[in-house]
């Protein structure tokens, strides 16, 4: 907690109650991940469940920036061919 | 631990010194994997220029303990789900913390209380986590009590035998000078507080 900037002394109350409410974080985060991926038929979470809840939950936005939907480099490198071609046809 | 004087040299441990001290050693090779500006600019502590992972992460272990209890039974984790999982871990405390911490800096507070942590989560959209953490603090609360409760007891029960010990070790030095001339008052002192007759008289025949 000490690492965000201007943060000087902390209350063991509010410790107390920021360690317990990473713990309730932490299962509601995995228990909405699991829910979204339950519907394909694995019991596995996955890195893609965490990263579609971020998307879809306005509780979890704040964590887009750190969980990017990965895609494979080939589609990434053919959507960059396709604007280039877009920008030839301009 | 060991004898050696080796096991002052962090590179032989496997972990760099700064994690050890934070005040020795300043390991400057070290490449830490971009983190994000966490690193430089550490307050009031000059000497820890890069944090390791262990400094800014909380124990995978224990949040995929967490996260298997959130889950049914049967489910599995993958393992990047657990390491993003941790990431985000520190990314909520943080979030939390800066929000707090602001409303404490406009309220002209230098140290954050629990009703901060619990207002920034109500603004943050946790406040579905707002009853139940009350619920925990309330009950944290009485516990923390209860221990105080039983340390202030034992210390006055520690007391009042002390007590006990000086009030009848008093009178006695008094009750053998006095009676240093006549033969059958002397006292002996023993470890009990009763006084014996019997062993008065036999000290003198």
């Amino acid at each position: 907690m000490k690492s965000s900037p201007d943060v000087s002394c902390i209350n063991q109350d509010a410790l107390f109650l920021t360690t317990k409410a990473t713990e309730l974080f932490v299962q509601h985060l995995a228990l909405s991940s699991y829910k979204n991926g339950s519907g394909k038929g694995t019991n596995t979470l996955s890195y893609s469940d965490l990263a579609r809840a971020a998307e879809e939950s306005e509780t979890f936005q704040f964590l887009t920036d750190i969980l990017p939907k990965k895609i494979l480099a080939r589609d990434y490198l053919k959507s960059l061919e396709e604007m280039d071609k877009d920008d030839d046809n301009l | 631990m060991d004898g050696d004087s080796s096991t002052t040299d962090a590179s032989q441990l496997g972990i760099t010194g700064e994690y050890m001290t934070g005040s020795h050693f300043v390991l400057q090779s070290q490449d830490d994997e971009g983190d994000e500006g966490l690193n430089d600019h550490e307050d009031g502590n000059g000497s820890k220029d890069n944090l390791r992972e262990q400094d800014i992460y909380l124990p995978i272990a224990n949040v995929a303990r967490i996260m298997k209890n959130g889950i049914p039974q049967t489910g599995k984790i993958a393992k990047d789900a657990k390491e993003c999982v941790q990431e985000c871990v520190s990314e909520f405390i943080s979030f939390i913390t800066s929000e707090a911490s602001e409303r404490c800096h406009q309220e002209k507070r230098k140290t954050i209380n629990g009703e901060d942590i619990l207002f920034a989560m109500s603004t943050l959209g946790f406040d579905m986590y707002v009853e139940p953490l009350k619920l925990y603090l309330q009950k944290f609360r009485e516990a923390m009590k209860g221990e105080k409760g039983i340390s202030t007891v034992t210390v006055t029960e520690g007391m009042g035998e002390e007590l006990t010990d000086e009030s009848f070790t008093n009178p006695l030095p008094a009750g053998i000078i006095t009676a240093d001339g006549q033969q059958q008052n002397v006292m002996v002192y023993t470890t009990s507080y009763q006084q014996i007759p019997g062993v008065q008289q036999l000290q003198f025949s």
